[in-house]
């Protein structure tokens, strides 16, 4: 960083009239630094795309040096090879969609309520019990996992989805999102709502939640997009190649020596990729919002 | 009529209070009976396994501070242990330093379209699970195949052995932790800077301040809340690191890349020592309890508040 801004201050100092020196300064590094940042950004987008030609060749040629980064012509044959291998990757895709919904649909109920009450709701206990809940956020899932593995097991859960959606229908995470957001909210845009007479869940049915639609959105994606991500918790619980989800389903593809077909393993990889660059294209305002306020005011 | 003017909203405001707080501790009831059922239950639960000599199918049964001792004898754990704060640390600096360099390249005027390809193409990785992103990089890192070193052996560099020999495993791990996160923190880094005042930094300019000095001395303080935020978010999740280890290197060659996540889950879930495992669970928690405790008691002395 010293070397980007150091010829600046130098610059700076050495030119004469304030005008040309400022443009000077402010035209040079910008260029250089736009050179640095579209590298940088080949960088982060050549491996999808290497991964996406690929997924579109013949597996004979996955590994050309140097590798073709156009596909054409595109063929599909990987993705249906895929598709249709000895893993059912349909099938996995099932398990992830419904945990990864059904989690982000108990998180858009749990997590608010919470939030909301932590936020704008006065109650003995309220900011011990917030602290104690955020201590969470330190406890690694790899410490908490045995027991829950023994209970689970217990209630006879494993290899049933539900020993993944419980844990995970809310989180100190959401409840601290949701926290922050309401925490902006004007005290009189809900006290407008108490002189009706009306109870705080009134209030906050009628009032806030509607209020809190970007926040929930971004809430709602990030934890979809968790749960369609998580491999640890899954490789736990679900040790059947049926009940398994997409990231242990393409693991279990790519095999113990790393020896499955790689053209086959990117298309797989792209079809898992796909619901993250659809969130991504559609809502992407929203999570950098929230994403951002949440480290501001935290 | 004054007085009752006066008394009769006590008890009115009183019971509205009291109706305010149990409304309070019901909205956070649902995240209270997760959070004991699904967190401090089950370490708590982890805390008693650890005393105990346990294989998943026998009755546990107690043996002291055995599992604790074992704990200092265990070469392949303080491997392990080296090798996940080496992974702690290059992430703290690589991903902080490094997001804070390309927000301070990206915070500046640039057309629209620019400015948002270059946000999402580094943003965009961060989305997107460690375990995918992993099976890419173990494609791209293969050693007379991979386009890594493909291109590297272009530009005049050495075919690197990056997932198997023992002094490039731990650089090739980083390499895919950094580039997968460092586009979040940019992100983080970037809405902070610009929520710096312009005036505060040109006043700084007007005084005969160079670049440098307004970055260090104002920038800086200015967005320390972002920057520890990050920080604290990065030493959590980085002390956690599994799965990209797991297809990357399995771990190997030998514990060469081995993180303490990894050697619990060997411990309790392949070698069935799961008191052990619980043993070091306790230790891994305790140590990110305590990074993170020090953090905050530091926070005061350096970061900004207004």
């Amino acid at each position: 960083m010293s070397e980007l801004t150091a010829p600046t201050g130098a610059m700076a100092g050495g030119s004469g009239p304030v005008g040309l020196g400022t443009r000077v300064r402010r035209s040079l590094p910008t260029a250089i630094a736009v050179t640095i940042l579209v590298a940088g950004a080949i960088g982060m987008v050549a491996p999808f795309l290497w991964m996406l030609a690929t997924s579109m060749r013949p597996a004979t040629q996955a590994f050309d040096l140097p590798p073709s980064w156009l596909p054409w012509p595109a063929r599909i044959d990987n993705f249906e090879a895929a598709v249709t291998g000895p893993v059912p990757l349909p099938r996995n895709m099932f398990n992830s969609a419904v945990i990864a919904i059904a989690i982000a649909l108990g998180q858009i109920i749990t997590c608010p309520l919470a939030g909301y009450a932590f936020a704008k709701l006065r109650f003995p206990g309220r900011n011990a019990l917030f602290l104690i809940l955020l201590t969470s956020l330190m406890v690694p899932i790899h410490v908490t996992i045995i027991p829950l593995f023994v209970l689970m097991r217990n209630i006879g859960l494993v290899n049933n989805p539900l020993a993944l959606i419980l844990p995970g229908i809310t989180g100190a995470f959401g409840v601290f999102l949701m926290r922050q957001f309401f925490l902006s909210l004007p005290r009189e845009l809900l006290e407008a709502g108490r002189i009706d007479g009306a109870g705080a869940f009134t209030t906050y049915r009628a009032i806030a939640l509607p209020l809190a639609k970007p926040a929930l959105t971004a809430l709602g994606i990030i934890s979809f997009l968790g749960a369609w991500n998580a491999y640890f918790v899954p490789l736990i619980f679900l040790n059947n190649v049926n009940t398994a989800t997409m990231p242990i389903a393409l693991v279990l593809m790519l095999g113990p020596n790393r020896s499955g077909n790689v053209a086959e393993i990117m298309a797989a990889t792209t079809i898992a990729i796909l619901p993250a660059l659809i969130v991504f294209l559609v809502a992407q305002r929203w999570i950098v919002a929230s994403m951002t306020s949440s480290g501001l005011k935290g | 009529m004054t007085v009752s003017a006066t008394r009769m909203p006590m008890p009115g405001r009183w019971t509205e209070r009291r109706r305010e707080a149990i409304a309070g501790y019901l909205f956070i009831l649902p995240t209270y009976i997760g959070f004991i059922a699904f967190v401090l239950g089950p370490l708590l639960g982890a805390l008693v396994i650890s005393f105990t000599r346990y294989d998943l199918t026998a009755q546990p049964t107690f043996n002291g501070l055995d599992n604790y001792a074992r704990l200092l004898t265990d070469t392949r754990l303080h491997q392990s242990y080296v090798n996940t704060l080496v992974y702690v640390a290059a992430a703290v600096v690589l991903m902080n330093v490094m997001g804070l360099a390309l927000a301070v390249m990206l915070d500046r005027k640039l057309p629209m379209w620019l400015r948002t390809i270059l946000r999402s193409a580094y943003f965009f990785p961060s989305l997107v699970g460690l375990a995918y992103v992993a099976i890419i990089w173990q494609a791209l890192f293969q050693p007379d195949v991979g386009i890594v070193n493909y291109y590297l052996t272009q530009l005049g560099g050495p075919r690197v052995p990056w997932t198997t020999s023992r002094e490039w495993v731990v650089p090739a791990v980083v390499i895919v932790d950094v580039w997968k996160n460092v586009g979040f923190g940019m992100l983080i880094f970037l809405a902070a800077l610009q929520d710096v005042p312009k005036e505060v930094t040109e006043a700084a300019e007007v005084d005969g301040a160079g670049s440098w000095t307004i970055f260090r001395r104002v920038t800086v303080p200015l967005i320390s809340p972002a920057i520890f935020f990050n920080v604290t978010l990065t030493v959590i999740g980085a002390f956690q690191i599994f799965e990209s280890i797991v297809v990357l290197t399995g771990g190997g060659p030998g514990d060469a890349s081995r993180s303490v996540a990894m050697y619990i889950y060997e411990q309790g879930f392949q070698s069935f020592r799961v008191g052990y495992a619980s043993a070091i669970a306790m230790t891994l928690f305790a140590i990110i309890m305590v990074v993170t405790l020090i953090q905050f008691r530091v926070r005061r002395s350096w970061v900004f508040h207004e």
